[in-house]
């Protein structure tokens, strides 16, 4: 419960941990046709530690969801390098070393749920049968709470429902990272505590990396172990903040009063962050 | 399929099960009834000629006394319309998985599919006819250049709109194009297919009536020609109506077929 280390923007960290499960080393994003190019991510450095949960937060139009679709494998860099688990994030994402999880669950709606949460695994593995990908898919709904509603179609379970066979798909694949972008963003304040609970429980349990955007600040700091803070034009990583609480944490966290310190501390590194990068 | 929707909107409340059904159907039925009362007094009233417009009652007196002949040419352009709408929705499903399929095919096809919707195809009949007789195939020709149409765009239209981030997610694993084509892409359209179908379903009547108008020796596009040249008005209104009662008929085919096929698509059209 003591340091937290304040990178001061453009500051690269030296030392590169060997046991970093994803590392972004100068990574620039320029977007648009050449006439209209736009630079959406400039000289992003980025760890994040196996097993470790990060989080991305920053306003809106800061390049966060684009720097998670670089992890991903989605969006290639136009400069710097990205290494997930060794590989380019395109190859580990061939190999399911990558989980992904969007906004909107993106459920097939004439699948039942236990057949959504084997989807991704069944189009990736040609090999496993109808079976053992439906006991695949019940063993990941049990894991994220819904093992009773595998034969209910999307239309009929709600949209934290839908989020968790999400949640589902992603981790069937036994990925080595989960990557998130803004999850729980569509769902409603109960229903997102109650998912960013359960998300941590399944965190506790599978080991796995999370990387998480998002645009809440509380739920960064309920969340993960360390949060990034990317400023807006262009969208670089402006500080980040180690979040020393203890886990397991519950919803009562947020009544300590050191979470309420990081919050304001949180706040303030945000408002900052919302200055353009370029002096004009 | 349009009325129900605003049948919805005058309901104040939901009323349950026959209620319902009978509250939207009634106000319908009545008007029907009250023109056809109002269509025979007009008729006696004004002493209108039964060769210009004939009284309901001469149409259903029609109606019966040539049944075996009218019932004998349901069949066939039934069979027509049948025949050729499932032709339209074989080859309407065909070309929309070929243009999406095959990248440079599809880019060659489209825009000639969407030149040769601009012809207007009633105008096709006599060249069918020249081309293959007075038979059955003249009239699949005509339904199948009129009607395939609405399906490959629905269909196409339907495997277009698949979400963006979906596809990145199955690219991510490394999804083959089939793979994508029939696990998520066609499934994905079956809905605003079916959409396309049933709009198939109703033009397919119309083309029979065409391809029989330009030339048939049997069925009700026949029959309702013939009776127009010996003016036989009220034999032209029966036939009339069972082409209605055919329309009606195939429309309603397929959209139960909708409902088997689709179970799960969002329904527009709720009593």
């Amino acid at each position: 419960m003591q340091v937290e280390t304040i990178r001061p923007a453009g500051g690269r960290s030296t030392h590169i941990r060997h046991d970093d499960l994803i590392s972004a080393k100068g990574v620039s994003v320029v977007m648009g046709t050449d006439q209209n190019r736009q630079l959406i991510l400039r000289d992003i450095d980025l760890s994040v530690p196996k097993g470790s949960f990060v989080s991305l937060i920053g306003p809106s139009g800061c390049g966060k969801s684009t720097l998670l679709k670089v992890l991903a494998g989605l969006v290639s860099p136009s400069s710097g390098s990205v290494s997930v688990a060794g590989v380019s994030p395109g190859e580990a994402a061939r190999k399911r070393m990558i989980g992904l999880v969007f906004q909107d669950a993106n459920l097939l709606p004439w699948k039942n749920a236990v057949d959504n949460a084997s989807m991704l695994l069944g189009i990736a593995d040609k090999s496993m049968s109808r079976a053992a990908l439906r006991a695949r898919g019940q063993e990941m709904l049990e894991l994220v709470g819904l093992g009773d509603a595998a034969h209910k179609r999307p239309n009929e379970l709600s949209g934290g429902m839908r989020q968790r066979v999400a949640i589902a798909r992603a981790l069937a694949l036994d990925p080595a990272v989960l990557l998130m972008d803004e999850p729980f963003g569509a769902l409603d304040a109960i229903t997102r505590d109650s998912m960013g609970q359960s998300l941590l429980e399944i965190w506790q349990r599978t080991g796995k990396t999370i990387v998480l955007v998002t645009h809440s600040i509380d739920e960064a700091i309920q969340l993960s172990r360390q949060v990034h803070v990317l400023g807006i034009n262009p969208g670089r990583i402006t500080q980040s903040l180690d979040i020393p609480l203890p886990y397991p944490r519950d919803t009562s966290v947020t009544e300590v009063p050191e979470f309420v310190r990081l919050v304001l501390q949180l706040r303030t590194m945000l408002r900052s962050s919302h200055e353009p990068g370029d002096a004009t | 399929m349009s009325e129900q929707p605003l049948m919805n909107l005058s309901q104040p409340q939901p009323v349950s099960g026959w209620n319902a059904a009978t509250s939207s159907w009634l106000p319908a039925v009545i008007l029907l009834l009250v023109t056809i009362v109002l269509w025979e007094a007009a008729v006696r009233i004004f002493s209108i000629s039964s060769f210009i417009v004939p009284a309901p009652s001469e149409i259903a007196k029609s109606l019966v006394a040539q049944w075996g002949t009218l019932m004998q040419a349901t069949v066939v352009t039934a069979g027509e319309i049948l025949f050729g709408f499932l032709v339209s929705v074989i080859v309407g499903i065909a070309l929309a998985l070929v243009i999406v399929r095959f990248d440079w095919l599809g880019r060659a096809l489209y825009p000639l599919v969407v030149l040769f919707q601009n012809v207007p195809k009633v105008a096709l009949a006599p060249i069918f006819i020249l081309w293959f007789g007075y038979g059955l195939a003249p009239k699949i020709g005509l339904i199948l250049v009129i009607a395939f149409f609405p399906v490959t765009l629905s269909m196409l239209a339907g495997m277009q709109s698949v979400d963006r981030s979906l596809l990145s997610l199955v690219n991510s694993v490394g999804a083959s194009p089939t793979q994508i084509l029939f696990r998520i892409r066609v499934p994905h359209s079956l809905p605003s297919l079916m959409a396309g179908t049933k709009i198939a379903a109703t033009l397919s009547v119309i083309g029979a009536i065409v391809g029989e108008f330009a030339g048939a020796s049997d069925g009700l596009g026949y029959v309702i020609q013939f009776a127009s040249t010996q003016l036989d008005t009220p034999l032209v209104f029966a036939a009339l109506l069972l082409v209605s009662v055919l329309g009606i008929a195939f429309y309603y085919a397929a959209e139960i077929l909708e409902r088997i096929v689709v179970p799960w698509a969002p329904k527009f059209s709720q009593a």
